[in-house]
Order: structure tokens, then C-alpha cells, then sequence
């Protein structure tokens, strides 16, 4: 043993980082509920996926189209990253430095993997909420990584349209409650359709 | 003989729970009990108590333990086996003496470990209660003691209004072991094999190491003290009575109050082995080439300006790669540190390289961090490696594949029912 015991996990021990989940941009864009888990200011803020998932952080992989800087003052960037199923929004803003220098840096268009927190907002008071990724990391990735995660996140959609129809999942209750209009089975079509572009 | 005094204090217990009982069925239960049957008066009481009771169905110990007010003998603390003794609960058990340990301050007695079949819990003596002093190996009534709770691990005291018997029994106890995966913070029996034996850390320390069996690993320690001997490494024990610890969330072993017999046999060892799969989400700071501190048995981390925690300015130090990051397979995420040979094979930069880079590129070590970083974020990788405290300490680590059998089994899981 070379490493020292007191180095490794001197706080890990009861630390559970929130894990990045694997979802669809057409499900992602459908999120209309966010809510706190616990009182505490720094209680994790979670989107509602309709199929019945708590999600705070989100792990997506796709091709970076558009990248726009924006702002004088508080500079940051904006881009569309775009997976089989639609668009994903991802920002990154001074609070990010190290993630806008990434995006800054990277050329359009390119597979890219994107860790980051979802959240919504509203253009102004009339308009519907719209979803977007605030960036933690990005990074260009090659195309077989992109197949991986459609395979990854087709396999999790599914597993997550399972755990709804048999009630299991965590937050299934609050998704109905949430999402009455939405019957998450239209995600087996559209994870379907995602494999089949996925090229051998 | 006169029983309104014991009656009295019988039906003022029952009065502070809200039942009224009539004093002269008290009375008449006592009697009975005392001059048909020739019951000692204290015992007499207990028992009415106990039977009343039963009879409104208040848990025992409940109203009728605390404080002993009935003077002794009458105290109607529950009589329980160790297993089943909670913190805050009096309690009177039997049990035999498995260790004594030094006490840890003068205000102790006698500290140890006590018994009986369905368990054990550790003890104190306080030096106020004046208790007679136990031996080790003998069994003994135990009555209206207290059990509480020091530090998450429960404890029996034995203060001034505990009564200690000394019983005749000479039965031998054969605990049950216990896989080391379940073991809680108290006392725990296991069977298990010495899998590590580290540097003694303090000068007080005899042995400290790794003990193993098939669910896991556990960290162990053994004082110096007279008669303590050190543990064979690759030996297998049968070690009963060790004190459980914990201390920021990890288990430790305390075998000097344990019982220690070595064993024929083997065991396959289970020392964590993890296989986990998922995207690399984060590297952390600290990755890339790092520094190390030269001093033999350290091999500390050295800050940017060479400077170990303990032996400070080291100019000598050695060049070493990690990756500290995060692995996440989307329901959980893995604490991950990848040890040199797993960055070289994965990054493609060797140690020659990453010290080439450090020492030549204006950025220096953040150049190798950045182009690591680059290399491994966002991608999918299975990781094997021992599991310590939620962290892989891995050794191996490959690629993840696309499999073109995965993805028609999705194919057909997608479009199977709709």
C-alpha cells in the first residue's frame, strides 16, 4: 500500500455525488417541473423527467452545431448540442470558467460530451418554461462515444419506462401528478428510433 | 406483617402511567405471595409489579424501572438477553466477563466486555459505584444497570444502584461469527484471515493491518500492552470479542479485549474487488503528474512548492501520474483514482512523457493535467480495482466497446411491445 490511508477519502466517506443522467433531448425538453430536496439552501435542485426520474445532473453526448458568445459584461456562451432525438441548450458563464474556455475553444461542428445541471427558465412571464444544461464539463469525443451513449441512454429510458408502468420508480407519483398528458410509452418509440440510427 | 408501605409504592408507579389499582388487591397479592409461599418481601414486590404489568401491557422496564424507587431488590428493571439490550433501557442480565480492558480514566472501575449466548455489549464501572470488582471468565447477575450509548456504540453501566452477583455457571459461550461485511460498531466475533500487515503508525501500536474473509475487508489494531502477540500474516483466526469502532464513517477492529485463536485453513479473501463501468464525468485537481515525497514510507502528494505536510521542503521528490476523478454509470457515481501504469495505458502519455512536458512546456504540469483531461472526459470506461471508503483504487481499466449484440437486444427491448 503506497498510498497513505488518510488521503483517500477523508470526506468521500458519506458524500454521494448526485449521479449524471442519461436522457434524451426530446424527453429533457418536455421537463416543466423543478423542485428542492430539503429545506437546506443547499439542498440539490431537481428536474421532474416525465418518466419518473429526479434528475440533477445530466451526462449527454451529441454534435455540437452552434456555439454563440453572448453578453459584454457577463460574458458566456450559448450552444445546441443535438443527440438522435432533437436539441439540447447548454450554457456556460463566469461561474464556469473552465467549461466556457472548453466551449470557446472547441470548433462546430463536433461530437462533444457535455456533464451538466438542467434547469428551467422562462423568457418572461408569459412564455412556457424552456430547459437548459448549465455546463460543468465539455469535451470532444469521437463518434463511437456518441453510439455509446445512445445504446447507454436508450438502455436507462427503457429502464425507466419499466419502472413506471410497475410503479416502482421513485418519483412516478409526483410524474403523474406533474405530467397527466404525458404517457412515457412514446419514449420507447423514440429510444427505438434513436438505435435505429445508430450505423454498425 | 404490614404490606401498605409496598403497596403504597406499587400503586404510586402505576398512578405516574395513569392506572389506579386498588390498594388492598396489592395488598392481598403480596401476602399471598410473602406468607403462603415464603417469597422475600423485595422479590414479592417485583413480581406483583411485574404481573401488573403484564396485566395493562406496559412494555417492561417501562414505568416501574426507572430510578429503582422501590429501594433495592424491587427496582423491576427488565431481565433481558445482551442481544436485545437498547440504549436508555435499565436492564438486569446474566452474563460471563470475555475481557477486561485497562481503564481509561480514574473515574473508572473496571472496564470490559460481558456476555451470554445471544451476544455481547461492552461495560463500565463506575469507580463511584463501589460494585465488587469482576473477574474475567466467571458469570454474573447483573441488576439495574443502564444501558447507554457512547459515541453510536451501546454500553451497560454499572453505577451505585446496580446490585452484582456472582452465579454459579460454567457453560462455555461460542459466539457466533459474524461476515465482515455486517459487522456495527460494538462488539463483533469474526473468522478471518490477516491479509495486510501495515507500518506501525504510533509507537504504542503493536500491530495494525487488514483482516479478511469472503465478504470484506476490515482495518485491525492491536495495542501494546503485556501478553499481546502480533498476528501472522496469511493466517487464519477465529477472533471473538473485538471492539467495533468507527470513526468517520469506517469500521475498525480493537482486538485487545478480543479473544484470539488461530485457525487451520484458508479463506478467499474478498478484498473489495469492484468491477464498474460508466462515463468519466469529472477529473479532479491534483490529476496528471504530481510530485511525491521522497522520505521512505511517506510517498506523500508534495504541493507545487515540493512541500509534504510532514516533512516539508523536499527538492528531491519523485515524479508519479494519477488520475483522481469520477466515474458514472447514471444511477450512481464512483469515486475513482487510477493508479500510473492504468494513466499511461489509458491516456497514451508515459511517465517520461508527462515529466518531458512538465518540464518544458510553459504550462508545465497543468499541460499533462489538460492533456489527460482531454483524453479520458466524457468517455466510457470499465474500471477493476479494489473498493475502500466509496473510493476505486484502480489497477486495471479498459476501454468500453460498442457491442453490435447489445445493441440489437436494445432494438428488440425497444420495439418489442409497441
Amino acid at each position: 500500500m503506497s498510498t497513505p490511508s488518510h488521503e483517500m477519502g477523508r470526506k468521500d466517506a458519506s458524500f454521494e455525488r448526485e449521479p449524471a443522467r442519461r436522457v434524451f433531448a426530446s424527453e429533457l425538453r418536455e421537463c416543466r417541473y423543478q423542485f428542492k430536496d430539503g429545506e437546506d439552501e443547499k439542498s440539490p435542485t431537481f428536474v421532474l423527467l416525465p418518466t419518473g426520474e429526479r434528475c440533477n445532473r445530466v451526462f449527454i453526448v451529441g454534435t455540437l452545431t452552434e456555439k454563440q458568445r453572448q453578453g459584454d459584461q457577463n460574458m458566456f456562451y450559448r450552444g445546441r448540442v443535438v443527440d438522435p432525438t432533437g436539441t439540447f441548450f447548454i450554457m456556460a458563464g463566469s461561474y464556469q470558467p473552465e467549461a466556457m474556455q472548453q466551449l470557446a475553444k472547441i470548433e462546430t461542428p463536433a461530437f462533444v460530451a457535455v456533464i451538466g445541471k438542467p434547469s428551467l427558465y422562462r423568457k418572461d412571464e408569459a412564455s412556457a418554461p424552456m430547459i437548459s444544461i448549465r455546463v460543468e464539463s465539455i469535451n470532444i469525443v469521437d463518434k463511437e462515444t456518441r453510439d455509446l451513449w445512445v445504446l447507454d441512454t436508450a438502455e436507462r429510458t427503457l429502464d425507466r419506462i419499466e419502472a413506471f408502468a410497475e410503479g416502482t420508480g421513485r418519483d412516478v407519483v409526483k410524474a403523474k401528478e406533474q405530467y397527466p398528458t404525458i404517457d412515457p410509452v412514446t419514449y420507447r418509440k423514440i429510444a427505438y428510433d434513436a438505435l435505429s440510427q445508430v450505423k454498425i | 406483617m404490614d404490606f401498605s408501605e409496598a403497596a403504597d409504592r406499587i400503586s404510586r408507579k402505576f398512578q405516574k402511567s395513569g392506572q389506579t389499582i386498588d390498594q388492598k388487591k396489592i395488598e392481598g397479592k403480596l401476602r399471598r405471595l410473602i406468607e403462603e409461599f415464603g417469597v422475600q418481601p423485595a422479590e414479592a414486590e417485583r413480581s406483583v409489579t411485574n404481573e401488573l404489568n403484564k396485566e395493562f401491557n406496559i412494555p417492561l422496564g417501562g414505568s416501574g424501572g426507572s430510578a429503582g424507587s422501590g429501594g433495592a431488590g424491587s427496582s423491576g428493571t427488565a431481565e433481558k438477553k445482551i442481544a436485545d439490550a437498547a440504549p436508555g433501557e435499565w436492564v438486569t442480565i446474566e452474563g460471563k466477563i470475555v475481557a477486561l480492558a485497562a481503564p481509561a480514566s480514574p473515574a473508572i472501575a473496571q472496564s470490559g466486555v460481558i456476555a451470554d449466548d445471544s451476544g455481547a455489549i461492552r461495560f463500565v464501572a463506575w469507580a463511584k459505584a463501589n460494585a465488587p470488582a469482576m473477574t474475567q471468565g466467571s458469570w454474573y447477575r447483573i441488576e439495574s444497570a443502564v444501558v447507554d450509548e457512547f459515541k453510536g456504540i451501546a454500553s451497560l453501566k454499572i453505577h451505585s444502584g446496580t446490585t452484582i452477583k456472582e452465579i454459579e455457571e460454567d457453560r462455555a459461550l461460542m459466539p457466533a461469527t459474524t461476515p465482515i461485511s455486517e459487522l456495527r460498531p460494538g462488539i463483533g466475533s469474526i473468522r478471518a484471515k490477516v491479509v495486510q500487515e501495515w507500518d506501525a503508525s504510533h509507537e504504542r501500536m503493536l500491530q495494525s493491518g487488514l483482516l479478511g474473509d469472503e465478504t470484506g475487508t476490515i482495518k485491525f489494531v492491536i495495542w501494546k500492552e503485556p501478553g499481546k502477540e502480533s498476528l501472522a500474516p496469511g493466517s487464519v483466526y477465529n477472533i471473538f470479542y473485538a471492539q467495533v469502532d468507527e470513526y468517520n464513517g469506517r469500521l475498525s477492529l480493537n482486538l485487545n479485549t478480543a479473544m484470539v485463536m488461530q485457525e487451520e485453513g484458508d479463506i478467499a479473501v474478498n478484498g473489495g474487488e469492484a468491477a464498474v463501468s460508466g462515463a468519466i464525468v469529472h477529473v479532479a485537481p491534483g490529476s496528471g503528474i504530481i510530485k511525491r515525497c521522497p522520505v521512505e514510507g511517506c510517498n506523500r502528494a508534495l504541493s507545487r512548492q515540493n512541500y509534504c505536510p510532514v516533512h516539508e521542503i523536499q527538492p528531491k521528490f519523485t515524479y508519479d501520474l494519477r488520475i483522481k476523478g469520477w466515474l458514472d454509470d447514471g444511477e450512481k457515481t464512483h469515486s475513482v483514482l487510477l493508479q500510473r501504469d492504468v494513466v499511461e495505458s489509458l491516456t497514451g502519455i508515459s511517465l517520461d512523457a508527462a515529466k518531458e512536458i512538465a518540464e518544458n512546456n510553459p504550462l508545465g504540469m497543468d499541460e499533462v493535467f489538460l492533456q489527460m483531461r482531454d483524453k479520458v472526459l466524457g468517455r466510457y470506461i470499465t474500471c477493476h480495482g479494489r473498493e475502500i471508503d466509496n473510493r476505486v483504487l484502480v489497477n486495471k481499466c479498459e476501454p468500453v466497446g460498442f457491442e453490435s449484440e447489445k445493441h440489437t437486444a436494445l432494438l428488440n427491448r425497444a420495439g418489442g411491445a409497441s
